[in-house]
């Protein structure tokens, strides 16, 4: 008995070690004094934060990845906040039908949906040109998102508080302004959330569809790994580790996160 | 009235519009390029084929890559399931005041992104990566832990395991704990407990556990492309090869041909899964 309870615990307690080693390695890698990382650490250094801060392709990448990731949010957020209002509220008979066509993203593989829309790109003659084609590939892999959290929070609110505004003779649109979205809140901006990080990270989308000299910095590590080991790359993960952090926390303090259901 | 009910039908316009232009007409694009004759000057020639799916489905180069992917997923999935379940029943059953702790251990992968995971098994991995390092010191011999399956099974199962664990948590979080005592008090032991009452009440979760990580195994690219590093080929690198060989219509083929074999195995696995829980309930 005793023995399998503790065999139990150490296997929890090892798939816990195994969920947080990568990551615990790459901070330790980013602090290293040297070049090489060796068992046990040499030294703690801040020199590979400096060099990614010097560095102008990576500085020019994260700039970017900001840009892309809060264009992608406001706009999936712009575009999903309706779509779940319409889907909770007003849908009929497609109703189903239309939460499949809207998780469609969601549902198939992301670097199929980047081939797609690559080929579609190239036909239609933009091509890889422009930034425009890699920000609406991230806002289709977002809207998915803020479609399941601000649809989460709708089902939670009373259709016949908006219905009291109704009778009141508030107008439509100053229900959902003075009613509705206050109270949907937490959900479109944890649903906000979801979609930075989605964009922010992404790396399939961008793979295929990033433009010559436009690297979101996803996209940037992977190429310094393809060829080769630089610590750079391990301080610019830490960062950019730091930045979605800080967006959690974020969404914490001021509205309490909500985990995602599918 | 009427502009009420217009104003409803807007609502749903802008994500109709977008998934339709961007989504739909992409993917119905790749169904007409996958029948399109290949071409070396552009990026495809004139008239319509079937070949490139004869191709995709019959030469054996392909086909054992499309195995192998196959292979690779299911063993991803078991891997996870195993990993996850004890995980899983932990965190739905303890009362420690670590719960919360525990459940932001097991999120918090999902907010570092995939190329930064993958490059910290890197690190670990590599022939001069830290294991090899330890090893060496203990003048033991050194492992192959990367270019092979082994690295990107091990990487893959802990990028997966997040998403094992959520729809797990909630089935089991859905059995009432009185069943197992009642079991208990009946004269079973553990084993049979686990077997013939946790088991089969927690398989709706087991199943679209399953679904979701089998299907995201067969999609995954950056994980086998930096960890197998050209040694390790599963459809989603070829087919991307594929592209930067400019041969288009045939990585378009290819790619469907992916879709449909996974979305048959899904099929499949749902079906056999729903009898044995038909069976049993």
């Amino acid at each position: 008995m005793k023995l399998w309870r503790g065999l139990f615990g150490g296997l929890i307690g090892a798939v816990y070690v195994f969920l947080m080693l990568p990551i615990a390695i790459v901070v330790m890698a980013s602090f290293n004094s040297t070049r090489a990382l060796r068992f046990p650490p040499e030294g703690f250094s801040l020199r590979w934060y400096v060099a990614f801060f010097e560095s102008e392709p990576f500085m020019e990448s994260f700039r970017l990845s900001l840009v892309l990731g809060v264009a992608a949010t406001v706009a999936s957020v712009l575009i999903g906040t309706p779509a779940a209002l319409y889907y909770v509220r007003f849908a009929g008979r497609w109703r189903e039908a239309f939460r499949l066509y809207v998780l469609a993203p969601l549902l198939l593989p992301e670097i199929l949906t980047a081939i797609a829309l690559l080929f579609f790109y190239y036909q239609i003659g933009i091509g890889t040109k422009s930034v425009a084609g890699l920000f609406i590939g991230h806002v289709v892999v977002c809207i998915p998102f803020v479609f399941l959290q601000v649809t989460a929070s709708l089902y939670n609110l009373s259709p016949s508080l908006e219905e009291a505004a109704r009778s009141l003779g508030a107008s439509p649109w100053m229900t959902f302004l003075r009613i509705t979205l206050p109270l949907i809140k937490p959900g479109v901006i944890n649903g906000a959330l979801f979609a930075f990080i989605i964009s922010f990270d992404n790396v399939s989308i961008s793979l295929l569809l990033k433009g010559i000299g436009s690297t979101p910095l996803p996209m940037q590590l992977f190429d310094y790994l393809r060829w080769g080991f630089d610590p750079t790359t391990a301080a610019a993960s830490v960062v950019s580790i730091l930045m979605t952090l800080g967006a959690v926390v974020l969404v914490d303090r001021l509205v309490g996160l909500r985990a995602m259901r599918f | 009235m009427s502009g009420i009910a217009r104003a409803k039908w807007l609502l749903a316009a802008p994500v109709g519009a977008m998934v339709f232009g961007f989504f739909m007409v992409p993917y119905l694009n790749i169904v007409v390029m996958s029948l399109r004759q290949p071409s070396t000057t552009q990026a495809y020639g004139p008239g319509f084929t079937t070949d490139n799916f004869v191709k995709a489905a019959t030469d054996p180069l392909y086909v054992v890559t499309l195995l192998d992917t196959l292979r690779l997923a299911a063993m991803i999935t078991l891997i996870t399931l195993a990993l996850a379940y004890p995980v899983a029943f932990h965190l739905a059953r303890t009362e420690s005041r670590w719960r919360g702790v525990l459940y932001g251990l097991v999120l918090s992968p999902l907010l570092v992104g995939v190329v930064i995971r993958t490059f910290g098994w890197i690190i670990l991995l590599a022939n001069n990566g830290l294991i090899n390092q330890a090893m060496r010191q203990l003048d033991l011999p050194r492992l192959q832990l990367m270019y092979n399956e082994f690295g990107v099974v091990l990487a893959l199962v802990h990028i997966f395991l997040p998403f094992m664990v959520l729809p797990l948590m909630g089935a089991i979080q859905g059995i009432d704990p009185r069943l197992e005592e009642a079991a208990r008090s009946l004269g079973a032991d553990k084993r049979r407990v686990f077997l013939r009452v946790l088991l089969p009440l927690s398989m709706p979760g087991i199943q679209s556990g399953c679904i979701l990580v089998f299907v995201l195994a067969c999609g995954a690219y950056v994980t086998p492309l930096l960890l197998g590093a050209g040694r390790v080929h599963t459809t989603t690198t070829v087919v991307v090869h594929q592209l930067e060989l400019f041969l288009w219509p045939f990585g378009a083929a290819l790619a469907l041909v992916l879709s449909l074999v996974g979305l048959m195995v899904v099929w499949l696995y749902a079906r056999l899964s729903g009898r044995v829980l038909r069976g049993q309930s």
